[in-house]
């Protein structure tokens, strides 16, 4: 009996842990975008959340019209959204960016205010126009895996959706790092986010290396909003409980830093999990906020941070 | 190879240099004396377009440089034209490691194909910086990071190499090391300009030299021309400033 006892908590446990693993992915999808933005451009982009969601519809539209699997209106969202990401930095938040406050002899607080309040603005008029196309009825990406589950042995399964984030996460953000250490335009992006002065002389284009920046950061959250629009419905109001989601993975993984987001996703899915099964639901989201809470005052800088 | 033409800076309302001419021919080596304050890195922040862009800082004047009106230009495409800063403070990208922070040198389209090579010629320079490739820039001493900045800035193949403050906070071994490589890099017939601290040293390693006060040049000529003490002078501002025009006086 006791044996019998112990067996279903360990499999408990292990459902928990592993189910909480692949709502990390999730987590650290959702963040990623927001993290190499505050990383490279010192940009808290309030608009990311949004642009979740307007890659979400865009996936929706594009299935409506071209009725193929799913996963391949990836292949025309994510270059659309790169594109998207490098305009409106190039020709926006260049012009207001904590370094362009700088060149114009603001005060660093003004250089602060300054994109917060643009991509605030922005957020406002991406979800405002999201209303006005597609209405605020609820929209979903319709797939076969929502329901589906891999069995892993008798009495422990992993939701097939979920994996798929877990995976989709872990090949975006190694790919990313490959992409950040060995390319040319990587190595300018990182040097550029460490003095954009000083990289400007070894002939890199600062307002070009941030527009690809941007591009990539918009690009990776169109596969977090693919994978939102697979997993729920939304609707376009829908972006801020993201961007708060990804906010706490960025600061528990450190701002800025690409690993801290899968870890700190990871983290987070876990605590939240583990204490959902154990304490309720209502724990589920208190533990979260704890946990960023902790983070917060015991190590400001996040866990991966320099 | 290099004129500048009645140069004058600005941060703001206030005039930092004013009324600055000179001419370097190729293979030149240009020191740069003065105090604090006498404008030494404005003068070398303009050259290299720091000074031009952005609306708290503006320049007056002309600068060419092998046909090319670098007042005109972007920092980024003054690089690319052949004009390189081993910047005051070295100002490495410190989270990125040694060979990262060579390589960001060579970002430049022209210097890609010769990347290898360009990286072989500086770990021949510095075979220090080879065995720590791997290393965050950061955790090295303030040598080894002058090193990989100097480094950083040969992988551009520049013909014109700037150095503001080459010694300064080093140890004196490491001057000396810093000043044999210096050598090498001016016997391979890269114009030069250095801005230093040391009189001795400065006046030791170049062919030309200019003294600054205040904003604008007090006197100018070639080591030889002029005594200690006068330069002294000059650098202190405590004799009526002469103006020694080129090589004119012994």
């Amino acid at each position: 009996m006791a044996d019998t006892d112990l067996y279903w908590i360990g499999i408990d446990l292990a459902n928990g842990i592993l189910s909480a693993a692949m709502l990390g992915g999730y987590y650290a999808l959702i963040s990623v975008g927001l993290a190499l933005s505050f990383g490279v451009m010192r940009l808290v982009n309030l608009s990311h959340g949004d642009w979740l969601i307007v890659a979400a519809y865009l996936c929706v539209t594009l299935l409506a019209a071209v009725p193929v699997v799913p996963f391949w209106s990836l292949l025309v969202v994510v270059p659309l959204m790169y594109g998207i990401g490098y305009s409106v930095q190039r020709f926006l938040l260049n012009h207001v960016s904590v370094q362009a406050a700088e060149r114009r002899g603001m005060s660093p607080v003004f250089g602060l205010m300054l994109p917060l309040l643009v991509t605030f603005g922005l957020s406002i008029v991406l979800s405002q126009g999201m209303l006005l196309i597609f209405s605020s009825d609820a929209a979903t990406i319709k797939n076969d895996l929502s329901f589906s589950a891999i069995r892993l042995s008798e009495d422990l399964s992993v939701s097939t959706l979920r994996l798929g984030f877990f995976v989709a996460a872990a090949v975006l953000l190694g790919g990313l790092t490959l992409w950040m250490r060995s390319t040319h335009i990587g190595r300018a992006i990182r040097a550029a986010s460490d003095d954009p002065e000083i990289a400007a002389l070894m002939g890199m284009r600062t307002p070009h290396i941030y527009a690809v920046a941007s591009g990539v950061a918009l690009a990776s959250a169109s596969v977090a909003g693919f994978m939102v629009g697979m997993s729920r419905s939304f609707q376009p109001f829908d972006g801020p409980p993201f961007l708060l989601m990804a906010f706490g993975v960025v600061i528990l993984g450190g701002l800025g830093s690409l690993a801290g987001s899968f870890v700190g996703g990871i983290l987070l899915g876990i605590v939240q999990v583990l204490a959902g099964t154990y304490f309720g639901p209502a724990a589920q989201q208190v533990s979260g906020y704890l946990l960023i809470l902790l983070v917060l005052a015991v190590r400001p800088q996040g866990l991966f941070s320099r | 190879m290099l004129r500048v033409t009645s140069l004058a800076a600005y941060y703001g309302e206030l005039r930092a240099i004013y009324d600055i001419s000179f001419e370097l021919q190729r293979g030149d080596v240009l020191a740069i004396i003065g105090a604090n304050g006498a404008g030494k890195s404005t003068l070398l922040r303009s050259l290299v377009g720091l000074m031009n862009h952005g609306s708290s800082t503006r320049m007056r004047g002309v600068v060419e440089f092998d046909g090319h009106r670098l007042d005109k230009l972007a920092p980024d495409r003054i690089v690319d034209v052949g004009v390189a800063l081993v910047p005051e403070g070295r100002r490495l990208f410190a989270r990125l490691s040694v060979e990262d922070n060579l390589l960001a040198g060579a970002y430049l389209a022209r210097c890609r194909p010769a990347i290898a090579a360009l990286l072989e010629e500086v770990y021949a320079l510095f075979p220090r910086l080879r065995e720590r490739r791997r290393q965050v820039v950061s955790q090295m001493s303030g040598g080894e990071q002058q090193m990989v900045a100097i480094g950083r800035a040969l992988m551009s193949s520049p013909k014109l190499i700037i150095f503001d403050e080459l010694s300064l906070g080093l140890s004196p071994a490491m001057v000396d090391d810093i000043y044999r490589n210096f050598t090498k890099i001016v016997e391979s017939g890269t114009t030069t300009i250095v801005v230093e601290q040391d009189l001795k040293r400065a006046l030791k390693s170049c062919t030309r030299f200019i003294v600054m006060l205040e904003g604008s040049i007090v006197l100018e000529g070639r080591p030889g021309e002029v005594t200690e003490e006068q330069i002294t002078a000059a650098y202190f501002g405590t004799t009526v400033a002469v103006r020694v025009p080129g090589a004119a006086h012994g």
